[in-house]
């Protein structure tokens, strides 16, 4: 999968679990401190990734991913 | 011992404005100093301890022995004994060396049993789930009289157990203990107070029991109200609480305004500023602040946020329901929960509840609202820094000092009882997984809505700990034994033939049990071979000294349930995966812990720091307050805990490869 079509489905998953318009979504957006998700919506950006692309992640590794950049490498790595 | 007064001492005593019904009713012993007492008006019969020497306040002030301005009525006063100003003192047994001053009345009124066998209305504040209070009450015979109405059997027997105890306890005297001090307190009827005890202006204690003791002195402060009432030792009571038909269990502390009524605190809580009523505070629950009202709740281990609420009636047939809080839990400033509700254990529930649920099934959770809905997501607390904290610090904050213990104890989060809960809760989320529409946002279970996207992740996160857990407990087995030959080895691991996977694991009061056990004890009680409070606590603590074989047992049982693990197949590869599995899981769990603590230092955490300053000096400051991760005691205990998994990891696996075959 390109890493194109990673990035958009990411931003999809996360316009849609935190309820923002994926146009607000920059590459190198942070979860937290740029899109505000608190503890409990990044396990859920997590659980809603994996049920996007048919993965199952490691939650601890996946915990330390920060931006949308890293979650595209870091789902790479499961495609 | 004791003599009648002689003639010289009754005309020094009277010359000294002392004065009695009848000089041929009171005693005295040797060596005896008249001239130590003055204005003390007597009657009935007194006995007088010897007053020759001195009595000591603390380890600074002593006064000479004697009696000043009291009147004393049917007492018998130990030796060198201070009491002064007392405007009644009548029917009491003064301890020796105990400092009495500036009180108005201390007496005993008819008889009484001290606040022994007064009964007080737990959970269900309008009746139904009384509890009878003793001196002897532990968290775990409280459970029983409080949880086993649907036994009503055990119920009358227990009470009856009860009533024998208060019946010996009844007295028409009342003591103070020796070395006790009493001093700037108004009234102090019916209320027996042990040794060492040390009171302080309080208003009223009416009805009750302070077991005091050297090794665990209780102090009653400033303004302090308690009508029918236990304190047990260890315990601080303070700021002008008032305590109404509550118990007091060891290593307490109560103060700062905190009113009570009809409940009972178990060892090592503390209430301050709020209000309880009609709760069971199982050990270690903690409300700390003002406008928190706990009501008709069971709690233990439990963490109060300030104004936390709870509502026991529905405005229809009165304040007839009541909640659970399982150990470990914990609830966020203003929130709320109507009764009835069942929240599981190590759980942290947020905001405002406005419908009753049960997440008892889903233990270490986050309960929270979203969009008016209560919103479960399970597990997610399993991981945090606050809950491994609180493991470690409970028992280093076990205030009980006295030598016996009444509270069994249980600390570990991770136990057959959370363990057993977590293996349900895992497989009902792979059953909710499989059956619910990928269209669907929410699942709801038992009065909570579930994220359907967390189903599978909070599940692997639930065996995530249930495999640290029961592989552990192999890992925990082996290390204590030689391992020579492979069935050497399934002879070591082989558990208990009486314990089941299925055996069912309950938390009584703190104290962790096989629900068989409790039931043996149970019968024991039914059919009388159980017949003293003694003895009943001493089952209590068979059972509690048995918890760890048994849970080794279920641990084995289950693994084999779970993992389809057989001991009696145990090959050297199963056995390095079963230890592998171990380390990996606690490498993984303990990594997630350090990652949630690396929040509390994070750029959002530096936020109010170096509030005037460029990002240098916040940074400063930041650390000069709060240090840095690293160095962060909690945080290097977690690495080291890492670094000795690695080592025991890598011993075992080399001492298994050496096993021949």
């Amino acid at each position: 999968m390109e890493k194109v079509a990673i990035k958009n489905s990411v931003k999809k998953v996360v316009a849609k679990v935190l309820k923002i318009a994926e146009t607000e979504i920059a590459d190198n957006a942070n979860y937290i401190f740029a899109l505000g998700a608190d503890s409990m919506q990044r396990m859920l950006l997590i659980a809603a990734v994996e049920e996007e692309f048919n993965i199952e992640m490691d939650v601890e590794k996946a915990q330390e991913v920060q931006t949308i950049d890293g979650a595209v490498d870091f789902i790479s790595n499961y495609l | 011992m004791y003599r009648p007064l002689n003639l010289q001492e009754i005309k020094t005593l009277e010359l000294r404005g002392c004065s009695s019904e009848n000089w041929s009713s009171i005693e005295v012993r040797d060596p005896f100093c008249a001239g130590r007492l003055r204005n003390v008006k007597f009657a009935g019969n007194v006995q007088l301890g010897s007053n020759d020497g001195f009595t000591y306040f603390n380890e600074y002030i002593s006064k000479p022995s004697g009696i000043t301005n009291c009147f004393v009525k049917n007492c018998i006063i130990g030796d060198n004994v201070f009491l002064s100003d007392i405007k009644v003192l009548a029917n009491y047994r003064i301890g020796n060396y105990a400092f009495i001053e500036n009180v108005g009345n201390l007496a005993l009124f008819g008889k009484t049993a001290f606040g022994n066998g007064h009964e007080i209305n737990i959970l269900n504040e309008s009746g139904g789930r009384e509890l009878v209070i003793f001196d002897k009450l532990s968290s775990q015979i409280a459970y029983l009289l409080v949880v086993y109405r649907h036994n009503p059997e055990l119920i009358n027997k227990l009470k009856l157990l009860i009533s024998e105890y208060v019946t010996s306890r009844l007295s028409t005297t009342g003591t103070i203990g020796e070395y006790t001090i009493i001093q700037n307190s108004q009234q102090i009827i019916n209320t027996e107070i042990g040794s060492f005890c040390k009171i302080t202006g309080v208003l009223k204690l009416q009805e009750g029991t302070v077991k005091s003791n050297k090794s665990a002195p209780v102090f009653i402060g400033e303004g302090v109200t308690a009508e029918n009432f236990i304190i047990l030792s260890g315990s601080k009571i303070d700021g002008g609480a008032i305590l109404t038909s509550t118990f007091v269990g060891q290593g307490v502390q109560i103060g700062k305004q905190f009113s009570a009524d009809n409940s009972a605190f178990f060892s090592n809580c503390e209430a301050y500023h709020g209000e309880a009523c009609s709760i069971f505070a199982g050990p270690y629950t903690v409300t700390h602040h003002k406008s928190t009202l706990l009501i008709a709740g069971m709690f233990s281990f439990y963490n109060a946020g300030s104004g936390t609420n709870q509502s026991n009636h529905m405005y229809k047939l009165g304040p007839v329901h009541h909640g659970i809080v399982e150990r470990g839990s914990k609830t966020g400033s203003f929130s709320y929960m109507l009764w009835p509700s069942r929240v599981g254990a190590f759980t942290v529930v947020m905001d405002k509840h406005t419908g009753n649920f049960d997440s008892s099934g889903f233990p270490f959770s986050y309960i929270s609202v979203e969009n008016g809905k209560s919103v479960l997501t399970p597990a997610m607390n399993l991981f945090t820094v606050g809950t491994a904290r609180d493991s470690k610090k409970w028992p280093a904050r076990d205030q009980r000092t006295d030598v016996e213990k009444t509270d069994l104890i249980d600390y570990n989060i991770f136990n057959p009882c959370t363990i057993q809960k977590m293996i349900t809760a895992a497989r009902l989320l792979e059953h909710l997984y499989r059956t619910t529409s990928d269209n669907r946002e929410f699942i709801y279970h038992k009065g909570l809505y579930i994220n359907r996207l967390m189903l599978r992740t909070s599940k692997r996160l639930y065996e995530l700990a249930i495999n640290l857990y029961l592989c552990g407990e192999i890992v925990k087995k082996l290390e204590q034994q030689k391992l020579n030959k492979i069935e050497e080895v399934k002879e070591i691991l082989r558990p208990l033939k009486n314990v089941h996977h299925s055996s069912c694991w309950v938390d009584i009061g703190g104290m962790i049990a096989l629900r068989d056990n409790l039931n043996d004890l149970t019968e024991s009680v039914i059919t009388g071979k159980t017949d003293t409070i003694e003895k009943l606590d001493e089952e209590f603590r068979n059972i509690h000294s048995g918890c760890e074989k048994y849970s080794y047992s279920w641990s084995i049982n289950t693994l084999q349930e779970v993992m389809g693990i057989d001991i009696n197949t145990l090959t050297k590869t199963t056995l390095t995966e079963l230890v592998s599995t171990w380390n990996n899981s606690t490498i993984k769990f303990n990594k997630m812990v350090l990652k949630d603590a690396e929040k509390e230092f994070d750029q959002m955490s530096r936020i109010a720091y170096g509030p005037d300053g460029d990002e240098n000096e916040k940074q400063a400051d930041f650390e000069s307050v709060r240090g840095k991760y690293e160095s962060n005691s909690f945080i290097a205990g977690i690495q080291k805990e890492l670094q000795n998994t690695e080592e025991r990891y890598n011993e075992l696996l080399k001492r298994i490869e050496k096993l021949p075959g």
